[in-house]
């Protein structure tokens, strides 16, 4: 269920990544905390270790107040382990795609950008996915369902 | 000049020599692959969103090269109401009412999975007797909702009878739903702590007359599509699959059993009472549409026995913990996922310690299912694209939320 965090730290300095933050969360397991920058690298990593963690659950973003943090669920099914890789994006920029490791991510990461702005760079197919072009991002916290005007008029 | 055939197309009656009366070229038999020659134009198909085999509102953009099928394209969002967002603005007890609107024919395991990322962010004991009632329910859903898919599947496939006989089962299933939860479909019925309503005795005898009749009914829908040698013919070697483009796109649940991997959530991360049960998981390696639709024939049996067991030996006791009217989570996250008759459901929740959700991701599984049919589609013909995307059973309220 939970993968060992010192097997993982191994994994990830194996391929020159050093000083990467691994937290044992609790309530939801093994959180890897990657940068934009490296995430690909981490991932490739994570995907090539032995028994490695080869299917992508799923890819979403939480709006935390200061970031926006994408989330990869990974999961090894040879090792029966789930493991989170999150990276914090700032507010408008640009999510490069990861579909070339996991060809699963193709929609989830249209429908990310779209919810949360980001941009979406090395996709093949970047438009917007659930929501018509033009809309305004959806799961921002700064777009309430109501504003404080509509909520009087209710 | 032009040394072309005329009329023929190259190839015609070239394959192999006519030696008896059953002889079917092979160009036939596929899309000839003459057609570049009679120079083709390609052609750019929308099917749907009005389209009666695309079960819900989705278009699929389908290029084609007379009838093989080069691209294709999925466009989807006609069905979006925006239920993650929506979640963020209800209490705990009310967004229940919202996962029933995500996939819509098997509400009580969207319920459910929503019930067990709180459950688990709070660190709720649910009693027993909830937890046995929330597996009797999930997987008299379950045979309803596969009941619903084996009545379109065959209509994708061209056969009419057995969505009749489906929908004669699915109505006993509907009836037993409403008599328990009050409701045919939008159930609400799993909640934070356990269930709404124990389960009555007149529901109890409607389980029982039910249980009396579906295994010859089973074995009539196995002969009725199944055991039907065109459906057969229909099915067999078309839309495979591998394991490893089943992998790479993130297909899960009876879809990704039937191309060779047996993960299932119920045996693999045991939830609710599902480590008391016995039961087998159907699985093939075949990968192709055959493979799909006897993994969940196979998967419907399986429930009518996990039925059997939780109302034999359904135990006493409350059906709802003692929780709190409002319900207020500690600041945590946690991950829950229950096997949905779709595949694997997963709902990640992130409390900030008020009496909303700060963030509830819903995982489609019918989304990455629509990835890995969009996937396999180039090369198949137009024709076999319906009986696919029939195959891999996609919901589009689940997809678009």
């Amino acid at each position: 269920m939970r993968p060992d965090t010192a097997a993982l730290a191994r994994t990830l300095s194996a391929v020159g990544l050093k000083g990467i933050e691994i937290d044992d969360v609790a309530s939801l397991g093994v959180v890897v905390r990657a940068t934009p920058s490296n995430v690909h690298t981490v991932l490739r990593a994570l995907k090539e270790s032995e028994d490695g963690f080869e299917f992508l659950v799923d890819l979403f973003g939480i709006d935390t107040g200061d970031a926006v943090d994408v989330v990869y669920h990974l999961r090894s099914f040879g090792r029966d382990e789930d493991l989170y890789v999150k990276i914090d994006m700032d507010y408008g920029s640009d999510l490069k795609s990861v579909w070339e490791i996991f060809p699963a991510a193709l929609m989830p990461e249209r429908e990310c950008a779209e919810m949360f702005g980001l941009t979406l760079s090395g996709h093949p197919n970047p438009k917007h996915l659930l929501l018509t072009k033009g809309s305004e991002p959806l799961l921002l916290k700064e777009h309430p369902i109501r504003t404080a005007e509509e909520v009087r008029n209710r | 000049m032009d040394p072309r055939h005329l009329v023929e197309h190259a190839g015609w009656l070239t394959d192999t020599p006519p030696t008896d009366v059953g002889f079917v070229p092979a160009s036939l038999r596929r899309a000839p692959m003459g057609v570049d020659a009679l120079d083709t134009e390609r052609l750019i198909v929308n099917m749907g969103p009005q389209h009666p085999s695309t079960h819900g509102v989705l278009r699929v953009l389908l290029e084609l090269d007379g009838e093989e099928v080069v691209a294709a394209e999925s466009v989807i969002g006609y069905l979006h109401r925006g239920i993650e967002k929506l979640a963020e603005h209800r209490r705990y007890n009310a967004v229940g009412t919202l996962m029933d609107r995500g996939d819509y024919v098997s509400g009580i395991h969207n319920e459910l999975a929503f019930a067990l990322a709180a459950e688990a962010i709070m660190e709720i004991e649910v009693p027993r007797r909830a937890q046995w009632l929330r597996v009797l329910m999930a997987e008299l859903n379950r045979i309803a909702s596969h009941l619903v898919w084996y009545g379109t599947f065959g209509l994708d496939t061209g056969a009419m009878g057995q969505f009749l006989y489906a929908v004669r089962d699915r109505e006993a299933l509907l009836d037993i739903l409403e008599d328990v939860t009050g409701q045919r479909m939008m159930f609400n019925y799993v909640r934070p702590g356990g269930v709404v309503a124990d389960i009555t005795p007149t529901a109890v005898e409607k389980i029982h007359a039910f249980l009396s009749t579906i295994d010859t009914h089973l074995d009539e829908h196995d002969q009725l599509l199944g055991g039907n040698e065109i459906f057969q013919g229909r099915v067999r070697g078309v839309g495979t699959i591998d394991l490893e483009t089943a992998i790479a796109f993130g297909l899960t649940g009876a879809n990704l059993r039937a191309s060779g991997l047996g993960f299932d959530v119920r045996k693999d991360r045991p939830y609710a009472a599902y480590d008391e049960m016995d039961f087998a998981v159907p699985m093939s390696s075949d990968g192709d549409c055959l493979a799909r639709y006897l993994v969940r024939m196979g998967e419907m049996r399986e429930a009518v026995r996990i039925v059997r067991q939780c109302i034999e030996g359904l135990p006493e006791g409350e059906f709802m913990a003692k929780v709190p009217k409002v319900l207020r989570p500690p600041v945590g996250e946690a991950y829950a996922a229950v096997e949905s008759p779709r595949g694997e459901l997963g709902v990640h929740l992130v409390s900030d310690g008020s009496d909303t959700p700060y963030r509830m991701r819903y995982r489609p599984p019918a989304l990455y299912a629509l990835q890995a049919a969009e996937a396999i589609l180039p090369g198949t013909l137009l024709a076999d694209a319906v009986v696919i995307l029939g195959s891999v059973d996609v919901v589009l309220g689940e997809i678009d939320r």
